[in-house]
């Protein structure tokens, strides 16, 4: 297996990071900004700097067919940047609300986006063509806490959102003109707007850092501050839930997760380093990391002669270089996305975190 | 009209930094009853609690600790009143207290394979943390917190260490430290994290 691809930018943390379709630029949020990197051979440089938010920006995406960025920021504001030939174009995007949006995905239509924020609301976001205005419509009820996540189902009509009410949810974002009328699903047969189509829980219900749908759809899985992941099976509108498998661990919390396919979970967070978990309806297993640390130290393998120990004892005063973590990823991870997939499964993902580097994995 | 007229006393200092916006906004979390965002838990009395430490004292008796501790475990009070759930951590101490410490990880191993281990030593790490908060648990029995109080200047020794009244407490003190050491070697710094997190307090 190939090497993971490490992309140290900067020494800053990031907080949310986004490929385009191509693979050849990376939008990254950094502080008040949102960085482009144009790839060049094997690295990444700086390409441009798309500056509008006047505070912390939060999430950032690209749409892959448009090409359009959307990101939020701690300022209550979302930008759509435009690629035109000069450059891109900003548009703001009023979200109506009072507190800090935390979080912003593209629907996989890329007619609308959802932002979470703060203010308990979830604004969903689609462009109004005779006003030439993004228009924003809120999910409210029942939120009762900040959203820290949005996942957006296949279809394009339903959104997962995870929150520090310890609540896990399914919406209906299902906008009138926008959306076809979806098919009836496991989740619900008619969706107007704002319908509740789930509502979990765990056990020891920590706050919900991270939610996402199975490549199907059919079921959701949410990473908890409990250390935990659960996987919900929904059987039917209106029912409660065939299965909802929780997986406590022994490790730190997970800021995020994917589903590699169905039969496999990707998450990572605190412990710096990626974890993989495999199951089915019938009950879930954490099976080990996904980086292989036999390259202790990453790579570089120091000589181990007296020589060598003696100049280190002289210099810092002990023998071991113990001020760098085994794992590639120096701090903690705060986003996973998947980066490549081939049939219908993710063959490589890419990871950001507070160290400031992207790194692309094979999953 | 410039912009320094704008500015009046209150804009310019950070008072207004303090004022409490949640409690203006009407379906903030401080307007709202929180606990009923999660499923009620069942009550426990305080009888049930003395009927159940009967039971675990002959567990102990008849030599079976692990049942013992799983019997306390598996119960855990965590809607009851003060003395229910003062008398459940009284006798989780017990059981800790009795088992020796060559047998704790094997123990402990043991509850964590089993199905739904995992969510039994989470509460055993609730109880160790509360017999901490406490102060001086079990052995020191019903001594009131209050007189514990002047003891908190730190290093002074006159006066601050009662030797012997205070020896049983910081042995059960001891006790506990050393099974949150084997508990988390067993169930990993998950097992902290979730005792922290959960709203269901024993």
């Amino acid at each position: 297996m190939a090497a993971p691809e490490v992309h140290h930018l900067f020494h800053n943390p990031i907080a949310d990071h986004s490929f385009s379709a191509d693979h050849a630029t990376l939008a990254v949020a950094r502080d008040s900004t949102v960085e482009l990197y144009g790839k060049a051979g094997n690295a990444f440089k700086l390409k441009d700097v798309l500056k509008g938010h006047d505070k912390t920006v939060t999430s950032v995406d690209i749409a892959p067919n448009s090409g359009r960025i959307v990101s939020c920021s701690q300022d209550r504001n979302a930008l759509v940047w435009e690629p035109s030939p000069t450059g891109y174009k900003p548009t703001l995007v009023l979200l109506r609300i009072s507190r800090a949006a935390t979080f912003v995905r593209w629907s996989p239509s890329e007619t609308k986006f959802a932002v979470g924020s703060g203010d308990r609301v979830i604004a969903v976001c689609y462009f109004e063509e005779e006003n030439d205005w993004w228009v924003s419509k809120h999910l409210k009820k029942p939120i009762r806490s900040t959203i820290t996540s949005v996942a957006w189902h296949p279809n394009s009509v339903l959104l997962a959102a995870g929150s520090t009410d310890a609540h896990a949810r399914v919406f209906s974002a299902f906008v009138k003109g926008v959306d076809e009328r979806p098919e009836p699903g496991v989740w619900g047969e008619r969706l107007p707007f704002n319908t509740v189509c789930g509502e979990y829980l765990n056990n020891s219900a920590g706050w919900v850092h991270s939610v996402s749908f199975s490549p199907s759809g059919n079921a959701l899985a949410f990473a908890a501050h409990d250390s935990s992941i659960t996987v919900v099976y929904p059987s039917g509108p209106e029912q409660p839930p065939r299965a909802v498998l929780s997986v406590p661990t022994q490790l730190l919390p997970f800021k995020s997760l994917i589903w590699k396919a169905e039969d496999e979970i990707i998450a990572a967070g605190y412990d710096c380093e990626a974890f993989r978990f495999q199951g089915g309806e019938g009950g879930w297993q954490l099976v080990g990391t996904v980086e292989s640390k036999g390259s202790a130290g990453h790579g570089e393998q120091r000589e181990e002669s007296a020589l060598n120990m003696f100049r280190q004892m002289d210099l810092k005063g002990k023998v071991k270089d113990d001020t760098q973590l085994k794992t590639i990823h120096q701090n903690t991870i705060s986003t996973i996305r998947p980066y490549e997939v081939s049939g219908g499964r993710v063959t490589k993902f890419s990871s950001s975190g507070v160290d400031g580097r992207v790194v692309v994995w094979n999953a | 009209m410039s912009i320094i007229q704008q500015h009046t006393a209150a804009s310019l200092t950070d008072a207004w930094r303090t004022v409490n916006i949640d409690i203006l906004t009407e379906d903030s979390s401080v307007n709202f009853d929180t606990s009923t965002l999660h499923p009620p838990q069942p009550e426990v009395s305080e009888a049930d609690v003395r009927t159940l430490s009967t039971q675990v004292r002959q567990l102990l008796r008849g030599g079976d600790a692990e049942g013992a501790l799983r019997g306390c475990l598996e119960t855990p009070v965590y809607n009851g009143t003060d003395g229910a759930k003062e008398a459940h951590l009284q006798t989780i101490i017990e059981v800790l207290q009795s088992i020796k410490a060559s047998d704790m990880t094997p123990l402990l191993k043991g509850i964590y394979a089993a199905p739904g281990g995992s969510e039994l030593l989470d509460v055993l790490m609730k109880y160790i943390y509360k017999g901490m908060a406490s102060g001086a648990p079990a052995a020191a029995g019903l001594k009131s917190p209050a007189k514990m109080t002047p003891q908190s200047t730190g290093f002074t020794q006159i006066g601050s260490r009662p030797g012997a009244s205070n020896e049983p407490a910081s042995a059960a003190m001891s006790v506990l430290l050393s099974w949150h050491e084997k508990l988390v070697e067993v169930a990993g710094l998950g097992c902290i994290g979730r005792t922290m997190t959960d709203w269901r307090r024993v």
